[in-house]
């Protein structure tokens, strides 16, 4: 029983730099062909769109230098020939939680490089702006990873205590409920990012509206994501006092209700946000009206995450007593 | 004598003699210290300010110049401008940036990096906002929206009143402690060797990363809770005339 738990952290690690870097790697190599597309288009820009691509792969990068981070944190601390099946359960939910968000950041923090490469294909001059624009979307779009360590480091806080196999659990489905919430919200996120991007490049007079409109919707958009890591916290400082079947269904039964209750909101509710800014940008002088419209619609959308959180927390109140 | 080392405890129990030790009552006295000191330094930035305010200068031009932005975007957001409404959510970003980017000093850990502060920060601008609609919209509308498609929404309607709360205090909590975790964990990596310590100084690693988490991050947290309670206040304020905006659009 032992060599399982041994084999679980191995694969643990594996996971966490392997799909990370897979990830990171198909976003660097879409951003490098917008790149070479962009400078087909535009030759005479093609300073500014490297130095835009450059940019763009190392914000993109930030998540396999996470993944590496936490692999040689778990290689470090963790003594693998303390551990039990148990405890190799429970670092598999360190796996989840951060290869899967991990993955999708990797793959979708390449979107709003490659529009902003044809947007400064199509208005070199305005490359300063669309440079710190691109910068501070795509590092908006990396906050799933920050919450992704937190929840790691805190299932790793936890991993001396795993005794019981409703113990394990408690720490897996607590990992695997941030991994699948995460999945949606970041794809909505991008796909704002690349659509304000776009915008950009169409009309360099929206600069100011588009700006303060994408702070206020990418907050909206990753709700859903905070809402997985209510769940995820609650799931790891609750208390599993009986060791049955029962409770372990429970705790993994309110994972994946948040789980996959929030991937349709974070979609839908990017797409939402994405469409008024596209409106935005070809016409600033309606921006008070569509915001409040985009902003009422995406607070109906996120009432299907509110749902979904509210199944969660009845599940994880009731089943510690089942 | 037990209850008076403050400065040694890190939680202290205010209610122990009428015995509630539950940990619900528990003040975590770090957070308290460095919220004083944050209010401290707040308070403090007036002498400089009114000093700059009145002497001609580039520094007066910046400064008249942010607030007239900040000014400009609280009217387009609200529709019309209204000094209460700006001062509430100006102090609130004045506090949450002050708050946030004081963990670049050493020993000082961010009063924004605890889930308390950032909660009740949450809870008096729900309040606020629910207030304000009372006021302006008046008791009965307010009392309306709750059953609005059909009365069996009330309990859900609650609900997603009270989701802004959660999601407002846990996105300002996850991203500024969990900042503040990343940074910690990579000056405690580099602090083993000295030849990884000069390394970190010398390129500017340690510089980027608490100008990124630290100063960066604290500006952005900032700016987004102030414009989502402005959001939510404008949306609130204007609940009845929704629904007629994008008819008139269409004629």
């Amino acid at each position: 029983m032992i060599e399982l738990g041994i084999l679980f952290y191995f694969i643990t690690i594996a996971c966490v730099i392997g799909i990370n870097s897979f990830g990171v790697g198909i976003g660097e190599g879409l951003t490098g062909a917008a790149a070479l597309d962009a400078t087909n288009l535009q030759p005479a820009a093609r300073n500014e769109i490297s130095k835009i691509a450059l940019f763009g792969t190392v914000l993109t990068e930030t998540s396999a230098i996470m993944g590496l981070t936490i692999a040689i944190f778990m290689l470090v601390r963790t003594d693998p020939y303390s551990l039990t099946l148990f405890k190799g359960i429970a670092t598999l939910g360190i796996a989840l939680a951060i290869s899967l968000s991990g993955l999708v950041v990797g793959i979708v923090s390449c979107w709003p490089a490659r529009e902003a490469c044809f947007a400064v294909a199509r208005q070199p001059f305005f490359e300063q702006n669309i440079m710190r624009f691109m910068l501070i979307t795509q590092s908006i779009i990396q906050t799933p990873l920050i919450f992704a360590l937190i929840v790691a480091f805190m299932i790793s806080a936890q991993l001396d205590d795993v005794r019981t196999l409703s113990g394990a659990i408690r720490l897996f489905s607590s990992g695997l409920c941030f991994g699948i919430g995460s999945i949606g919200p970041a794809i909505g996120l991008a796909d704002f990012a690349r659509v304000a991007c776009r915008g950009l490049g169409i009309n360099r007079h929206a600069y100011g509206t588009i700006f303060s409109f994408t702070f206020i919707s990418e907050a909206i958009v990753e709700t859903p994501i905070i809402f997985a890591l209510v769940v995820s916290l609650m799931l790891l400082f609750s208390q599993a006092p009986r060791d049955n079947i029962i409770v372990c269904a429970a705790m993994l039964g309110a994972a994946l209700s948040i789980g996959i209750g929030t991937i349709g909101a974070g979609i839908s509710s990017g797409r939402t946000a994405s469409a008024a800014v596209d409106q935005i940008a070809k016409k600033p002088e309606i921006y008070p009206t569509i915001s409040k419209v985009s902003m009422l619609g995406q607070g109906i959308i996120d009432t299907s995450a509110v749902y979904a959180l509210l199944v969660s927390v009845l599940i994880i109140l009731f089943g510690q007593y089942m | 004598m037990q209850g008076f080392d403050l400065l040694e405890s890190v939680y202290w129990q205010p209610f122990k003699y009428i015995h509630l030790t539950h940990r619900f009552f528990n003040i975590n006295s770090e957070t308290v210290i460095y919220t004083w000191i944050t209010l401290a330094i707040l308070a403090a930035l007036i002498i400089p300010i009114r000093f700059i305010l009145h002497k001609k200068g580039i520094l007066r031009f910046v400064l008249i110049t942010m607030i007239r932005e900040s000014a400009e975007m609280s009217k387009q957001t609200l529709g019309e401008f209204s000094f209460n409404h700006y001062v509430f959510v100006m102090s609130l970003f004045f506090f949450i940036f002050i708050g946030s980017i004081i963990g670049v000093v050493p020993f000082i850990e961010e009063p924004t990096g605890d889930l308390n502060t950032t909660l009740a920060l949450a809870i008096v601008t729900f309040c606020y906002i629910q207030v304000y609609a009372i006021k302006v919209n008046g008791l009965w509308a307010y009392a309306k929206e709750y059953f609005s498609p059909i009365f069996i929404m009330l309990p859900l309607n609650i609900i997603s009143k009270l989701a802004t709360i959660i999601s407002l205090s846990f996105r300002l909590f996850g991203n500024i402690f969990g900042g503040a975790m990343i940074t910690k964990l990579a000056l405690t990596a580099t602090q083993g060797s000295l030849w990884l310590e000069t390394f970190a100084l010398l390129s500017g690693f340690n510089l980027l990363l608490i100008g990124f988490f630290g100063v960066f991050e604290a500006l952005i947290q900032a700016f987004v809770f102030a414009m989502l309670a402005l959001t939510y206040l404008a949306l609130a304020l204007k609940g009845e005339e929704m629904g007629l905006e994008p008819t008139e659009g269409n004629t």
